[in-house]
């Protein structure tokens, strides 16, 4: 089984069910179905199947029948945040080497995008539903080397990764979720997928920063659940207090991303929404949602991230490859049929280098409790995360080391009470350098929220005998 | 300079783009710049150079520049 064919079925069964709202149009599973088709025919007309399409992803329905319709034509979906910078997004050309580059970019210069449109079918061969063990998309991880891995997800991961959520948070068809998460990152896709796999209703807004517009969306469309990162937490307390309250009665969930969420922020949602499934989630880009834990449901396990979702296992291993039992720190690893299919353009063999056995290494570090609970205890990978948007700190390393006068740098993540965390960058300098020009100067190279919020200048940067930087250590 | 060239001056310097741009019925999402972190941070430019606080329910009516001016103001004038 697959999405596209769910819904194509529910075109079928319920064709007037709404299936999407984006400001005043509203969509209905069949209205869907047949946008996704005159999309797929329009796919063909300018590719081929196995070809991938980079596809400018944001939140509106042009986007969503460009999604499907590139999977019906038999492609391989690229979705990129239209706000990406140049150099990854020519990192990403590069890697998956699209056929099409579709909708717009800020940054594509010298790259021929086409807008994203429907045509009548041209008469193309008949569309057939793909494969489930075809890959269906590409999505690029931040990287922890710094180049960006496209991690090939096929139909079968992620109708395993739907059902698996849906089973957790216990969705159904009466949903009608809110989306204000970008649908370019697996977060706010994965949330697309599960909807319309349960035949539920999705509204689309661009995001969380109109407070007048998620509220108002929740009370017009009578939403019963969104999705959010802990920085969109902090946001709506900041800037609406105790508001969100008053839908307690009518919010029937809310699935929270994988960041930090002190343990106080937790308690004061909980307050505030005290019949609410809120769920927050622990996974990654190759193994999304692997786990989950419910806040009121497990609320003497609040430090944890949960136990494993349904049809997930995890296991720890330690560094010769031997599974640890319980509270034995080591590298936490994933089995289940939601895990990716592997790396565009890695030989199989390496990417199986990630496996324990059959389980997927996360790069996360920490250990299983007695109750079955998953505590991290470090992100081995040291990918910053501000706010919910993934930081790779050799990205911005590489801007910095370009700079006049600094002669290394090296990047961490610390703790911001608004966005988790900030970018924090240590600067090897030649000579005295003005930090707040090296902002600017960053400003026009990468975008905002993975600019440096704080510089130090070091004499030396930590590292290993062979010359790996220990970015660890610079913690403190 | 008066208040809006003021909001407009800071809504321009958060956002990064050139004061000519923004307008009095400029909006949050009208730049990329302008998302929630940048609503955050305008509000806190804001605070800080007029010397003013804002309660969550008078923030929640901050949507574009004349609201913020017009909130501004009414502080100012308390």
């Amino acid at each position: 089984m697959t999405i596209e064919r769910v819904i194509s079925d529910q075109a079928r069964l319920t064709p007037n069910k709404v299936a999407l709202i984006d400001g005043d149009a509203t969509v209905t599973y069949q209205q869907l179905w047949q946008e996704i088709e005159l999309s797929a025919a329009w796919f063909r007309a300018h590719a081929s199947p196995g070809d991938r399409v980079l596809l400018a992803a944001s939140n509106c329905l042009a986007f969503v029948y460009a999604y499907f319709g590139s999977h019906l034509a038999g492609m391989i979906c690229v979705p990129v945040d239209p706000e990406t910078n140049e150099n990854r997004l020519n990192r990403i050309i590069h890697i998956a080497r699209p056929a099409l580059i579709v909708g717009e970019f800020r940054h594509g210069a010298g790259h021929n995008a086409l807008p994203v449109k429907n045509c009548e079918p041209p008469g193309c061969d008949a569309l057939s539903h793909p494969d489930e063990n075809q890959v269906a998309d590409l999505m690029f991880t931040t990287g922890t080397t710094g180049l960006p891995k496209g991690v090939m997800l096929t139909y079968a991961n992620e109708m395993a990764a739907a059902n698996n959520i849906n089973s957790f948070i216990g969705n159904t068809g009466h949903d009608v979720e809110m989306l204000a998460l970008p649908v370019a990152h697996s977060f706010g896709l994965g949330r697309l997928r599960c909807v319309l796999a349960m035949g539920a209703t999705m509204v689309l807004i661009p995001s969380f920063a109109s407070m007048k517009k998620f509220f108002g969306t929740i009370e017009r469309h009578q939403v019963t659940g969104f999705a959010m990162v802990p920085a969109s937490w902090n946001y709506i307390g900041k800037m609406s207090g105790d508001r969100i309250g008053h839908f307690a009665k009518q919010l029937k969930y809310i699935e929270i991303g994988s960041a930090f969420m002190s343990l106080e922020q937790k308690m004061k949602l909980m307050e505030l929404l005290p019949n609410t499934r809120i769920c927050m989630h622990y996974g990654l880009t190759e193994a999304s949602r692997s786990a989950f834990i419910s806040f009121h449901d497990d609320k003497e396990h609040l430090t944890t991230v949960g136990r494993p979702s349904p049809n997930t296992a995890i296991a720890v291993f330690n560094d010769q490859g031997d599974s640890l039992g319980s509270n034995q720190d080591g590298e936490i690893c994933v089995k289940g049929n939601h895990v990716c299919a592997g790396y565009w353009g890695v030989p199989h063999d390496v990417f199986r280098h990630d496996f324990n056995n059959d389980y997927f290494r996360t790069g996360d570090w920490g250990h299983i409790d007695e109750d079955g609970y998953v505590c991290l205890v470090s992100r081995v990978k040291e990918i910053i995360n501000v706010g919910g948007k993934k930081v790779s700190p050799l990205e911005v390393e590489e801007h910095l080391n370009a700079i006049d006068g600094i002669m290394e740098a090296a990047c961490v993540g610390v703790r911001d009470e608004l966005l988790g965390e900030v970018v924090k960058a240590f600067c090897v300098c030649a000579r005295n350098v003005d930090f707040e020009h090296v902002r600017k100067q960053l400003s026009h190279e990468i975008e905002n929220y993975k600019i440096p919020v704080y510089f130090e200048s070091v004499h030396q940067l930590p590292k290993t005998p062979n010359g790996k930087l220990q970015r660890l250590l610079l913690k403190g | 300079m008066n208040t809006l060239e003021k909001v407009i001056g800071i809504v321009a310097e958060t956002c990064e783009v050139d004061p000519s741009e923004v307008c009095g019925d400029s909006s949050v999402g009208v730049f990329p710049t302008w998302d929630s972190m940048g609503h955050l941070s305008i509000i806190n430019n804001v605070e800080e150079a007029f010397g003013i606080s804002f309660e969550p329910e008078e923030m929640m009516e901050l949507e574009d520049v004349n609201d913020i001016v017009r909130a501004v103001e009414e502080k100012l004038a308390e």
